[in-house]
């Protein structure tokens, strides 16, 4: 019989497809998988494992989620190895790469007989992926997690990622374009949003209103809002100059809303320059929001009329599905994973500048039933493909398809 | 494996299919062409059959990834069109298809220089995959529930049981019409208009809801076998 969270889940997604994944969780009955991150709140991985973690529970399956304990010079160095990941150039000291190796084995022993223990461990990132290399006794398949945009790395970080990531039995990219040559299967599988959490569940109009009035954002002309952390690659200074570019044409305000991570200590550099970009414009809302403010980000979300995403580098993009789950379309940045998520025309636009952005901002305002019809569309999509059941199902199938060993790539089990 | 039963109950079978990255990637046409034959077969399941099952919208006129990208990311409409022409399911295995697919590439770069080294705007990306199928428990034996039984099963069910099922068949038959066919000349007329569905030009939901469409008018009258 099915749990209430299950049938919750099967009332979105259909009790078929809750079948299925029931059916797929069934096989790995009695196994026990362990996550491992560098976070526990904010960022996207944080979120997915926050939906993850209590589904797989409930599917009957033994999961566990642990998250690596780092000091400030070890998220710099993490930060670094991102950014650079992402393209930047630069590489990392000999003191940052020390200050991995030593966090990488504070947490390794404090890990040791969980992750050693477990039938499946996916770490996630490049944050803990030495973590591997410090289990001699592990048991287990381990999986690599990426989460980021890694189709042009900066060559010599990669160099270190690669060592630590080589030995693993499997890695996942988010897109084909982000993987790289690598000696063990590399999966393909996108990550998703939860329909169920605070974030996305259906919210009143009065509560949409209230929000709104107590972040001190007027109702009283179309809100353009860009929800991210305050990182440079997702370009918040871009969508200013693209709402002052639309300004011209449109009565509109912006809305930039974030919050920073425990891992990114970059952040209040960006923060600083987007004020900074702000300062004297009382149509230009810039929220720092605490790290689970989820339910005053549905609102924003909710209420706005059109959803920016012009990021110039991106791993996925949830920000980008949970919009669209709120029948908005996105205008995304033509980069990483928003490509997999905006359609052209279909459920919005993907743009590479701030021109772009704008151009579509006014049409987006201008064409209230394309809009709108962008809108369902954008909603249906994220159903079909960007759902966490989805991704759920596509974890447990690897599991399985990795106990399948090498051999013919179809198998009945 | 005998996956629905084809004469006695229908067993509703699932697959889960997972794309996998094989490193090759083509942005000209002759890479294309240099890339095919290396390729596993599972890459050519995937960007033929596979890409039925991963976020895609129904927009496209053409019924594998090849043409898409021959048209839209190369702009050859003509090799797209060549390519759109090929129908999978009358290949015996993959091999052939991938013979045909090496012809029809060799054949366009014959006709001028400049296709071989014109850019493309995206890259095209070969992604092979994993699949495994397993057996969902879900039986029906009677006509009139056969229509409704398709309407619940999952969409990987549906997949496995109708695209993949033209691909398994030395016929190129889906598995409902294999199925059907043990009732005779009652289900004639319905496995006549499962066999005239265009599989590729549709997202796997409309398609699941033609096949639907389809069971439900031809089979009202039907009973137990």
């Amino acid at each position: 019989m099915m749990s209430d969270m299950l049938k919750q889940y099967g009332e979105v997604i259909g009790f078929h497809a809750m079948d299925s994944l029931l059916a797929i969780a069934e096989r790995l009955r009695g196994k026990r998988i362990v996550h491992v991150n560098s976070t526990r709140a904010g960022g996207g991985v944080a979120e997915i494992l926050s939906s993850m973690v209590p589904l797989s529970r409930e599917l009957g399956l033994d999961v566990s989620w642990e998250v690596i304990e780092g000091d400030e010079p070890f998220f710099a160095c993490t930060k670094t190895l991102h950014n650079s990941l992402q393209g930047m150039a630069g590489g990392l000291s000999e003191g940052q790469v020390a200050s991995y190796t030593a966090t990488n084995e504070r947490n390794a022993e404090k890990l040791k007989e969980s992750l050693e223990g477990a039938d499946y461990v996916f770490i996630h990132d490049p944050q803990p992926a030495a973590l591997l290399g410090m289990m001699p006794g592990r048991k287990g398949k381990w999986i690599w997690r990426c989460h980021i945009d890694v189709s042009a790395p900066n060559r010599s970080v990669w160099r270190f990622v690669k060592k630590q990531v080589e030995g693993y039995d499997a890695s996942i990219f988010s897109l084909p374009d982000f993987a790289q040559p690598l000696s063990h299967p590399q999966f393909l599988i996108t990550p998703s949003i939860d329909p169920l959490s605070e974030k996305n569940i259906p919210l009143s109009k009065a509560e949409v209103e209230k929000t709104y009035r107590e972040l001190g954002v007027p109702r009283d002309k179309p809100v353009i809002l860009q929800v991210s952390r305050f990182d440079r690659f997702k370009d918040p200074l871009g969508v200013i100059e693209s709402y002052r570019i639309a300004r011209e044409h449109a009565d509109i305000r912006l809305v930039l809303a974030g919050g920073g991570a425990a891992d990114d200590p970059e952040s209040g550099e960006v923060l600083s320059a987007v004020r900074e970009a702000a300062a004297g414009d009382p149509d230009i809302s810039v929220l720092v929001l605490p790290p689970d403010a989820h339910r005053a980000i549905n609102a924003l979300q909710s209420g706005a009329d059109v959803i920016v995403q012009k990021s110039t580098r991106e791993g996925f993009g949830l920000t980008v599905s949970e919009g669209m789950w709120k029948r908005k379309p996105v205008i995304g940045g033509d980069v990483g994973g928003i490509r997999l998520q905006v359609i052209n025309r279909f459920n919005g636009f993907r743009v590479r500048s701030p021109e772009g952005a704008a151009i579509r901002i006014r049409y987006l305002l201008t064409h209230r039933w394309k809009r709108e019809r962008m809108g369902v569309n954008a909603r249906q999509y994220v159903l079909e493909n960007f759902l966490i059941t989805g991704q759920l199902r596509n974890y447990l199938s690897l599991l399985v398809t990795l106990d399948g060993g090498e051999g013919e790539w179809e198998r009945w089990i | 494996m005998n996956t629905t039963g084809a004469n006695g109950p229908f067993r509703f079978m699932e697959c889960s299919l997972l794309p996998v990255s094989t490193g090759f990637r083509a942005q000209t046409l002759r890479e294309l062409r240099s890339a095919v034959p290396e390729i596993p077969e599972s890459s050519l399941y995937y960007h033929f059959w596979g890409r039925m099952l991963r976020p895609h919208i129904a927009e496209s006129e053409f019924n594998n990834d090849f043409a898409s990208w021959a048209d839209g990311g190369l702009g050859d409409t003509e090799l797209a069109e060549a390519l759109s022409a090929v129908n999978p399911v009358k290949c015996k295995d993959l091999g052939e298809l991938r013979s045909i697919l090496e012809d029809i590439l060799e054949a366009r770069l014959d006709q001028g220089d400049f296709l071989s080294w014109k850019k493309a705007d995206r890259e095209f990306y070969f992604i092979a995959c994993k699949k495994f199928m397993f057996d969902t428990g879900k039986v029906t034996s009677s006509l009139e529930d056969f229509p409704v039984a398709v309407k619940t099963v999952s969409r990987q069910s549906f997949f496995h049981h109708f695209l993949d099922g033209r691909r398994r068949s030395p016929e190129g038959k889906d598995d409902f019409s294999l199925w059907l066919e043990q009732f005779g000349e009652g289900t004639a007329e319905v496995r006549r208009l499962l066999g005239r569905v265009d599989s590729y030009l549709f997202s796997l939901g409309e398609l699941k809801g033609q096949i639907v469409s389809i069971l439900e008018k031809g089979l009202r009258k039907g009973g137990k076998k």
